[in-house]
């Protein structure tokens, strides 16, 4: 184990020092090379070691973010898998990151987030964490992922196998997760959002789960949150929301980001941490001064221009974007940047971009840059709304167009996926990631 | 305008159910090249509660696909409630576009990867079958060259099902890149009367604008018994993302 964590830190150092390769994955591909059961001896070496997972399709490195922040102004020593290095190998990087050459891990939690496809595949080797945190499931790359449902199964088919005392934190807005969860013979805490916060109107075109995952019938929502986020119920059978969650509407939360998405990641983590550590008050002292995660609502400052960028890689996730930058704008126009790519880690297929919404941004903007390798298909898309778009066939060249365009301080809203969202800010801040 | 005494109702069925991989794009791209040529439109949507003979009322029909619940579901209801005005509508020349999960529900079967078989609709002369639990899912960017146009169409398709033809249908296209209805005959989709089935999304008809225009054109000629020639729209940018993919 020695030589392994010697090599594979060096390496890690080597690849952050020299740019080359990612410093968040190449340790723990390297070292799973050698070693295949690496993480299960690792563990057993640290057994003061919690672990908390973090699941879902949007949210996990914002939540993951937001627990560590929490963990350590409670005065605990926390590690996590940055850069959303969320597959086996980034976990194993983690680890060999936060360890001593022997293998000894002077800290107290690990959180991590942990890829869709992958997390199965993780809790083979570990098979007892604190707490698993379920963020939400939405439609997401389907032609790498699969079908939704079939993700979801398989999750709840691994968390069969894992130790009875780890703890499930479950959002339980979302019928399909809460259905399966509620087999599980673990402790559980549901968690959802204060109904007050429900005011979508009607089901948007992203939802995967409007049927009742008891008897199939067509359900009801009396109020929407967001997708197919809600206060549901069926016609047919007994199957409805449960009244026995956390969603903090009495405790005046001071949510520290935009967005009802947000104030779920946040609830997911208030309720862990009120249940594990016994905590009944004092919250806002816990979530002041978050800062929010790379790409996820963050500012840049880049020729005295302010670029806000919110990370839009699928449905469900673009349409939140909207409906939160709708509310920060409120009556008031700004500039918007779209940029579509579809390389491997966005997913091949682009034509999900037909299940969001855009129209609704339309009377919120001055102008619409469109940039990408997909730039025409996201041009197509605005034209079906009749919108005027600008389409830069390079982001560089959409930003310098932009720049000009725009007044200093001026705010422009960056909405990209996943590969650009990195480019991005590879290019206004310089330098890579973090 | 005198098209304002035009009027079409495009008919979507099951928009809550069938709608998992963006298709909800060919109602918006009828829908705008219907109102850009002046023309009045309505969208029906028709899924699991509502009345089969709404049916009657749509000039275009148009279904997507979904994940194997959602298709559980509907199939139910197609099988016991609005398949057989479904089937009177195409036999009768209703225009309609049916991708993907719709596509195949119109044939005999569906041979699910357990060996299960599930009842299709039998209107189209063609059943699909899933090699097996490890089958290769057929994934990926999709050019063809359909026969009843001179442009290439492009999509992207994801599906394990392998449909195969049968002698009273025709294909729709020839496979120029990608797999197509299967992995071996190199054909895609399936013509039948007025009503086409394809395994194309992007979705197909922003991206393919002359399909949409065709089956809006079939619909006008059917409902008001002319011929009808639609206006040219500027296509430059459907043009372009197309390039993109023929080049790629």
């Amino acid at each position: 184990m020695f030589l392994y964590i010697f090599v594979a830190k060096i390496v890690g150092f080597l690849s952050e020092k020299f740019k080359i390769g990612s410093g968040s994955t190449w340790p723990g591909h390297l070292i799973l090379k050698f070693d295949n059961n690496f993480i299960e001896k690792i563990i057993k070496k640290n057994p003061h070691l919690k672990i908390i997972f973090v699941a879902g399709t949007n949210g996990k490195t914002t939540t993951v973010s937001l627990l560590s922040f929490i963990l350590k102004k409670l005065g605990y020593r926390v590690f996590y898998n940055q850069e959303g290095a969320n597959l086996v190998n980034g976990i194993v990087s983690a680890f060999i990151k936060n360890s001593d050459i022997f293998g000894n891990i002077k800290k107290d939690y690990a959180v991590f987030e942990t890829d869709e496809f992958s997390f199965p595949q993780i809790l083979k080797k570990i098979t007892n964490p604190q707490a698993i945190i379920i963020l939400n499931l939405f439609r997401d790359q389907l032609d790498r992922y699969g079908e939704v449902n079939t993700i979801g199964l398989r999750w709840f088919n691994a968390f069969k196998d894992i130790d009875k005392n780890t703890l499930f934190v479950v959002n339980a807005d979302d019928p399909f997760l809460y259905n399966e969860s509620k087999k599980l013979e673990n402790q559980k805490i549901f968690f959802g959002i204060d109904k007050k916060l429900m005011t979508k109107k009607s089901l948007s075109s992203d939802i995967d789960f409007s049927y009742c995952p008891n008897c199939q019938n067509i359900l009801t929502y009396k109020k929407i949150a967001y997708s197919h986020l809600g206060d549901f119920y069926c016609q047919k059978c007994d199957f409805k929301r449960t009244q026995q969650l956390e969603d903090f509407s009495q405790q005046k939360i001071k949510y520290q980001l935009y967005g009802i998405y947000n104030i779920y990641n946040t609830n997911a983590v208030l309720s862990l941490i009120k249940n594990i550590f016994h905590k009944k008050k004092g919250f806002n002292l816990l979530l002041k001064n978050f800062q929010p995660a790379f790409g996820r609502q963050e500012q840049i400052i880049y020729k005295n221009r302010k670029f806000f960028i919110l990370l839009s890689k699928n449905p469900s996730g673009f349409n939140q974007s909207i409906q939160t930058i709708k509310d920060i704008l409120k009556n008031k126009k700004a500039n918007f940047l779209i940029i579509l790519n579809n390389r491997i880690p966005d997913g091949l297929d682009i034509s999900w971009i037909w299940d969001v919404d855009f129209q609704l941004i339309l009377k919120n903007s001055k102008n619409i840059y469109i940039s990408g390798d997909r730039a025409y298909d996201m041009g197509l898309r605005f034209k079906y709304e009749e919108a005027k778009t600008k389409i830069f066939t390079d982001f560089k060249q959409a930003i310098n167009e932009i720049v000009k365009k725009t007044k200093e301080r001026e705010k422009i809203f960056v909405l990209p996926t996943y590969s650009a969202m990195l480019e991005l800010r590879k290019f206004l801040i310089g330098r890579k990631l973090l | 305008m005198k098209n304002k005494k035009y009027f079409l109702n495009i008919g979507w069925l099951y928009p809550d159910l069938m709608n998992t991989y963006g298709d909800r794009g060919n109602i918006i791209a009828l829908f705008y090249r219907i109102k850009k040529r002046g023309i009045k439109c309505n969208v029906l949507k028709i899924s699991v509660s509502d009345n089969p003979s709404l049916i009657n009322e749509a000039d275009i029909l148009f279904m997507g696909g979904a994940q194997d619940k959602q298709q559980e579901i509907v199939n139910k209801d197609l099988l016991e409630e609005k398949g057989k005005y479904l089937k009177d509508k195409i036999e009768d020349y209703t225009p309609g576009l049916y991708v993907c999960g719709a596509y195949q529900f119109l044939g005999k079967y569906y041979k699910a990867a357990d060996g299960k078989i599930i009842k299709g609709l039998g209107i189209f002369d063609l059943y699909t079958e899933s090699p097996g639990i490890n089958a290769k899912r057929l994934i990926g960017d999709i050019v063809t060259q359909p026969f009843l146009f001179k442009s290439f169409f492009v999509g992207f398709e994801n599906h394990t099902g392998r449909t195969y033809l049968g002698k009273n249908i025709n294909p729709f296209s020839k496979v120029i890149r990608g797999y197509g209805n299967n992995d071996k005959d190199k054909l895609e989709g399936a013509i039948y009367k007025n009503s086409i089935g394809t395994y194309l999304h992007g979705p197909i008809l922003p991206k393919n604008p002359e399909l949409a225009d065709y089956l809006i054109e079939k619909a006008l000629e059917k409902k008001y018994h002319k011929k009808i020639h639609l206006k040219k729209l500027d296509d430059s940018l459907e043009m372009k993302a197309k390039k993109f993919l023929l080049k790629k």
